[in-house]
């Protein structure tokens, strides 16, 4: 069976594109600028960054589980979570992906995993016990759009030539520091590894730039993803309003019991808020509101 | 922390911050007049009962310590374990300000007997709202937090405590990390 991808939103489609070929661009003028200065050691630098890629892409899932601290659970351990992700999977017409948890109190979700059968999903506690079951379906379901959509390919992908950037700005400062910076294309010319260096640190800040605009558009189009598998994109909206405001940041645990297991105090869970939309990986949250009560609009259902 | 230390990777432990304690003291008056909230008589300091090799030497201090800061203030001293394995001495006196001034010296006793960093918490508890109302000190934030336990279960009234913070947090060092305002369910206060 063809599957198609969740929802269609020409607006969406078309920046989506825009911005992949921008990145497209820009890593072509980036690889022209490198051949014409660097002439040698193309083929292992591939090799070392192709290495890397891959093994990014094969290990996302388990790095992802391991960073956030979640846990895998079973059916026994967690029923109804999984009759939940079950029902989904069967309306996206996906395989069941991994089950989760995080042991904290903030609200929050997330999805990994290179393909829908190397999926996992990790839900916070605070999540399934402080929203109410429908919007827990809602992000279950944005969730599983991410799978659906392969947005962890897409990441993978469109952070290559990033990556690669960001290594060759590593290798640009110790050939400047070591490799002795006399040797250049002509004597009185500004130094090989200096240009390397300069073009890879533009390249890396403007593709860091299109990373974040693309990694937006996908949240746009999970969210959709979302109100098209669960039909109901109210809930949606107000697990979203729910997960952000400042109430659900209050914890429901004793402070003794938590004492006792402060491991948790290393990560912080405090986003910054400050910085501007372009340097955020999520759209604001009356964007999400907007689109989501646009497409409750296109669907005849009923918005608060 | 300068950047000195920074770049020296010189982080210290976090002592415990006794000392802000006192501005709970100040914040009494705005509690009283613009919340309607009085204390219900009784403080407590919380901290991390002590392991069993250093206990018959700890004992005797502390029982020393109590007794001394007890016959110093007047205020009525109790000593509760909790099911957490934290112990909590109990300050009973009616008057907010011998609670804060006992509950420092006990403090300042643990801290010198080299029990800093055990100490976890003092709570003070207020009466005249819907629920009673608990000011958390955290000793490893030095800073303060409400909690307004409902009754029912671990439920807590989270309005009232964004209320609370808004109205306070001029006089009082509010914690402003809302993900650490730890509740103290069942407090022996």
């Amino acid at each position: 069976m063809k599957r198609r991808s969740y929802g269609r939103d020409a607006g969406l489609t078309f920046r989506m594109l825009l911005t992949g070929s921008l990145l497209g661009l820009l890593y072509v003028v980036f690889a022209v600028v490198l051949f014409q200065v660097l002439s040698v050691g193309l083929v292992p630098m591939i090799v070392i960054v192709v290495g890397i890629a891959f093994f990014q892409y094969f290990t996302s899932d388990k790095l992802a589980l391991a960073a956030s601290g979640a846990k895998v659970v079973e059916r026994d351990q967690a029923p109804e979570l999984h009759d939940m992700i079950e029902r989904l999977c069967a309306m996206a017409d996906l395989p069941k992906p991994r089950v989760a948890i995080i042991d904290t109190d903030v609200p929050n979700a997330f999805a990994t995993g290179r393909s829908p059968k190397h999926a996992a999903v990790a839900v916070t506690r605070g999540l399934w016990q402080r929203l109410e079951p429908q919007e827990v379906e809602g992000v279950l379901a944005h969730e599983l759009s991410h799978v659906a959509n392969r947005d962890v390919l897409i990441m993978t992908v469109a952070s290559f030539f990033a990556m690669l950037a960001g290594l060759l700005t590593r290798f640009g400062l110790y050939g400047g520091m070591f490799g002795g910076g006399g040797r250049s294309r002509d004597n009185n010319g500004v130094p090989v590894w200096l240009i390397v260096l300069l073009v890879s640190v533009v390249t890396y800040v403007l593709s860091h730039i299109l990373i974040l605009a693309i990694s937006r558009y996908r949240e746009f189009a999970a969210d959709r993803g979302s109100a098209l598998i669960t039909g109901a994109p109210e809930h949606l909206m107000s697990a979203l309003q729910k997960i952000t405001s400042d109430i659900f940041r209050i914890p429901e645990r004793d402070l003794r019991q938590v004492e006792t297991m402060n491991a948790f105090f290393i990560i912080p869970t405090s986003v910054k808020r400050g910085a501007r939309t372009l340097f955020m990986t999520h759209p604001p949250l009356e964007k999400r509101l907007e689109a989501l009560s646009e497409i409750a609009r296109e669907m005849g259902r009923p918005v608060a | 922390m300068g950047l000195r230390d920074v770049l020296l990777g010189k982080k210290k432990l976090a002592g415990p911050a006794r000392e802000r304690l006192f501005a709970l003291t100040t914040a009494a008056v705005t509690l009283d007049t613009e919340l309607g909230l009085r204390s219900a008589g009784a403080g407590g300091i919380v901290f991390k009962s002590l392991s069993a090799g250093e206990f018959v030497r700890a004992e005797n201090d502390l029982q020393q310590l109590l007794d001394s800061v007890a016959t110093g203030s007047g205020s009525k001293l109790e000593r509760r374990e909790d099911s957490f394995g934290y112990t909590w001495i109990i300050v009973r006196d009616p008057d907010l300000e011998d609670q804060v001034t006992t509950i420092h010296a006990v403090a300042q006793g643990l801290e010198e007997q080299g029990f800093g960093s055990q100490l976890l918490a003092a709570v003070f508890k207020f009466d005249g709202g819907k629920h009673p109302v608990y000011w958390i000190y955290g000793y490893k934030r030095g800073a303060f937090w409400p909690f307004v336990p409902t009754g029912e279960d671990q439920k807590r009234d989270n309005a009232e405590e964004l209320e609370l913070k808004a109205k306070l947090e001029k006089e009082l060092p509010v914690e402003q990390d809302l993900t650490r305002w730890f509740g103290v369910f069942d407090a022996p206060l």
